[in-house]
């Protein structure tokens, strides 16, 4: 047999724990049709049965205010899972049970799972799961989901709930006050008359008058359902009348009270004074004084590890990225084939690749503060800053996460509620500096600013963090004006994080950088180095093959001519004072003579060199001027000209839309070193500077470098998150609109004062 | 037509100038007597449990002030004073 087993429970009970418990590696995480909630299935076997496991939505309720709770009803109610698996944090039991009370009124045969029993057990808490079961009409298992303890226990059960199935066990009702049965009676009957045979009675009543709008639609459907709405009507007012409150209150609190008395029967605290450690820590990391600096010093942490230790792996990937290439172009004739491979897969990838290190660290630094639960207190510090610009202090969580990359960042955003806000914080993230721009900054700062370089680069950083708080206040008065969703945060106890845990959530973060690779970067890279590729045949003015011929034949003239000088003193000094050769060769006189000349051929050979490279770097400039990619550059030019920049610039602005890593190949790619370069690559540092660039365009370069769409990847995920194309052109727009703005401001008024020159 | 639903709560007379959660200073408890403001503001809250009667500890204060941390049913909730100001308490120590 197969059965469908779903899972549900509050955020944070442990469900994912749980789940990876149940399932083992065989998972599949997508997307719920139309909405951007994870979704993750999987499947195990027991005993030759095969269970398929749903991992729904962590919610506090069901009642359909959020996507993530209309989720899982709607696929608890439709789908009607074989077996509900409710995870309750037994160190928590009076909150998790409120979602409990209405898993029940669903009637799905139900197996209740008390899991974090370590934790209970640390407060104090003796649980009576028997007890527990009689009175909630389902099984119960303690189980510590971290260790896997009781996990067998638990398959077990589940498939026996899953056989009894045809026994039609019928689980209890949730009692509430007198007066409300009474109502609840009315609404029922009325119900039950209409004659819809599949419909679950009891909880659409309950519904009806917790005034659930999507129930009472469906009820308007029935035949009879205007008078069942009429005494829906009459029922709130009359438990309206009595309670002095809306009947969803009234019945939540009796939920309240269901629970608390079937608490007093079955928990029991054997240590009212235990020391609660987590509160301790929190004194100290949430304090009144300490709480922002420490906060400080772990972002400056997270930071120093990423890019200090993320640095080693770099330098590994980037050797076999070499590597790879020159073996693949010895190994391959050359041909247009080879250079599609080499230059433009390889080569393009490849340079986006020596991230990964980074980005991992970053993610699991990451999964680290979420999973000792410091995320909740991030949003804590952050909220009232946060709060300014219209947002959740929650939101502060993908922003920081924009730090490395914008993608998974905008992915983050389904932490938030409400639709608005995840809105507004997917098109403010753009502007915190992704890791990306790192290597433009470092190539560019480097080579005008190379005393201030780190200097120049924070002021970047910081004004992408202004840009993102301007743009968000702007956005919240105008285009996504109204209320955010009342703050309203659960605060889990610290927790040690299991490795488990933490290499799970990195993976899942980073394997969608590395799809990103797979996919829109290689697709772009090939893009750019056709573009760079084609037309094959450009007519140059400029006849290099015969400058080159020229400067050969004066450096062979030069040489011949230093030579023949060189003998000749030779010669005039021998024959003042020694007869024969060997014994001059010995003498002071002919060891300075020598050495002035080796001295004068080495730098002769010097500025051969360096001319055959200039004239060489001048032709690969004239030659990619021909291509696409140099014509669609002239073609932006005047466009770009008021911001101090030239075709060049234009060309890698352009290709930095695909990534902005590309940017920097790219100028390897104009200054004819090659598209693998890094940043302290000294052909590009020295092409930049003779290319006419000003100190004061770099800056403005930079500025908008920092300011413009990130990338493709960027647009494919704000399309995803926001769902629609209107907020994504606006996206693009916007950015491109105030880079050119800022960048011109840099522009303009530094010419004004004269800065940098 | 009977309408279903109630926009915002207006807080009994009662209660309208009496104590309010956000003047809890932390380490007081108090009962709550009525939560006021949107229909889903006072929603969320109930769900959280933070229902009439129930006891709630403050705990403290975010370094900035706000939000503040409140102790309900035996777990940490956070809310900002802006919303605690919706909800009526009497203090209990
Ligand atoms: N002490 C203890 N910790 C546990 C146990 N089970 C899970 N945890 C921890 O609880 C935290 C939350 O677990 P998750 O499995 O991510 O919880 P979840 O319900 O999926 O959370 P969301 O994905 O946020 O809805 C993690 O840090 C786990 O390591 C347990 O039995 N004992």
């Amino acid at each position: 047999m197969r059965y469908n087993i779903a899972i549900a429970g509050n955020p944070n009970c442990g469900k994912t724990t749980i789940f990876n418990a149940l399932t083992g590696a065989r998972q599949h995480v997508g997307n719920w049709p139309g909405v951007t909630v994870e979704r993750k299935s999987g499947k195990y076997t027991q005993a030759e049965h095969k269970f398929d496991v749903i991992d729904l939505p962590g919610t506090y309720s069901l009642a359909a205010f959020s996507a993530e709770e209309t989720i899982a009803r709607q696929y608890l109610i439709n789908d009607k899972p074989d077996v509900v698996v409710n995870i309750v944090d037994a160190s928590n039991l009076e909150r998790n049970l409120f979602l409990t009370t209405q898993l029940i009124e669903l009637g799905r045969p139900m197996v209740i799972v008390l899991n974090m029993m370590d934790m209970a057990t640390e407060k104090g808490l003796e649980i009576d799961a028997d007890t527990l079961a009689t009175l909630l009409g389902a099984p119960v298992i303690p189980v510590v989901g971290r260790s896997g303890a009781g996990i067998d226990l638990l398959k077990e059960k589940i498939l026996r709930v899953a056989r009894e199935l045809s026994l039609k066990s019928r689980p209890i009702d949730i009692t509430y006050p007198r007066d409300i049965e009474a109502e609840l009676e009315q609404v029922s009957a009325l119900l039950t008359a209409s004659g819809d045979e599949n419909r679950l009675v009891r909880w659409t009543s309950v519904k009806l008058l917790e005034s659930d709008k999507q129930t009472r639609d469906e009820v308007r459907a029935l035949k009879g359902g205007e008078a069942i709405l009429e005494q829906t009507a009459r029922s709130i007012e009359h438990i309206e009348r009595l309670f002095k409150d809306v009947g969803r209150a009234v019945i939540s609190h009796a939920r309240y009270g269901f629970i608390q008395g079937a608490l007093r029967e079955c928990v029991v605290e054997t240590l009212p004074d235990a020391v609660d450690y987590s509160r301790r820590v929190d004194r100290l990391l949430t304090n009144r004084w300490l709480g922002l600096p420490i906060f400080a010093l772990f972002m400056w942490l997270m930071f120093k590890v990423t890019f200090d230790l993320g640095s080693i792996p770099m330098g590994w990937i980037d050797s076999g990225v070499v590597f790879l290439m020159n073996v693949i172009s010895a190994a391959l004739p050359q041909s247009m084939f080879a250079s599609l491979l080499v230059d433009g897969a390889i080569g393009g990838v490849g340079a986006i690749a020596v991230f990964l290190p980074n980005i991992f660290m970053l993610f699991f630094i990451i999964a680290i503060l979420e999973d000792t639960g410091y995320m909740a207190r991030v949003a804590f510090i952050m909220d009232r800053i946060m709060h300014n610009i219209g947002l959740h202090g929650k939101a502060f969580i993908p922003m920081i996460m924009g730090f490395g990359c914008n993608v998974p960042a905008i992915m983050g955003t389904r932490i938030l509620e409400s639709r608005r806000d995840r809105i507004l914080t997917v098109l403010i993230n753009p502007f915190m500096s992704c890791s990306a721009r790192l290597p433009v900054y470092v190539l560019v700062a480097g080579a005008f600013f190379p005393e201030n370089a780190a200097t120049v680069i924070f002021s970047m950083y910081i004004l992408g963090i202004v840009a993102a708080i301007g743009s968000g206040k702007l956005f919240s008065k105008t285009i996504l004006k109204g209320m955010s969703k009342p703050f309203v945060l659960e605060l889990p106890p610290y927790q040690r994080p299991t490795l488990r845990s933490l290499v799970l959530h990195t993976w899942e973060r980073g394997f969608l950088f590395i799809q990103k690779m797979g996919t829109v970067i290689l697709v772009g890279s090939v893009l750019i180095w056709a573009l760079g590729y084609f037309p094959t045949q450009v007519d140059l003015e400029r006849d290099y093959s015969a400058e080159r011929a020229q400067v050969n034949q004066v450096y062979d003239q030069d040489l011949s001519d230093l030579t023949a000088k060189f003998k000749s003193s030779v010669q005039a000094s021998k024959s003042v004072y020694h007869s024969e050769m060997v014994e001059y060769k010995a003498s002071s006189g002919y060891q300075e003579l020598n050495d002035q000349y080796q001295t004068l051929r080495t730098s002769l050979s010097e500025a051969h060199t360096n001319q055959l490279y200039s004239l060489r770097q001048q032709e690969v400039g004239d030659i990619t001027e021909q291509k696409w990619i140099g014509r669609i550059g002239k073609v932006f030019e005047p466009i770009v000209a008021p911001l101090g920049f030239s075709w060049r610039e234009s060309v890698a602005l352009i290709t930095g839309f695909v990534a902005k890593e590309i940017v920097v190949s790219t100028f390897g790619v104009l200054f004819g070193v090659g598209a693998n370069v890094d940043e302290g690559n000294l052909g590009v540092i020295s092409g930049l500077r003779s290319s006419g660039m000003t100190p004061l365009a770099a800056l403005s370069f930079l500025v908008f470098t920092l300011l413009y769409t990130p990338c493709l990847a960027t647009v494919a995920a704000i399309k995803r998150e926001t769902g629609t194309w209107s907020y994504t052109l606006f996206s693009i727009g916007y950015s491109l609109g105030l880079a050119y703005l800022l960048a011109f401001g840099v522009q303009y008024f530094g010419g004004i004062f004269n800065w940098l020159s | 037509m009977f309408n279903f639903n109630k926009p915002r709560h207006q807080l009994s007379n009662d209660y309208s100038d009496g104590l309010r959660l956000n003047d809890l200073k932390p380490g007081e408890i108090g009962r709550v007597l009525e939560i006021g403001g949107s229909e889903q503001f006072r929603l969320r809250l109930i769900e959280m449990g933070l229902t009439k009667d129930t006891e709630v500890c403050v705990d403290k204060f975010a370094p900035l002030r706000d939000p503040m941390e409140l102790i309900v049913r035996g777990y940490h909730l956070s809310i900002r004073g802006q919303d605690a100001q919706k909800i009526a308490v009497e203090r209990i120590n």
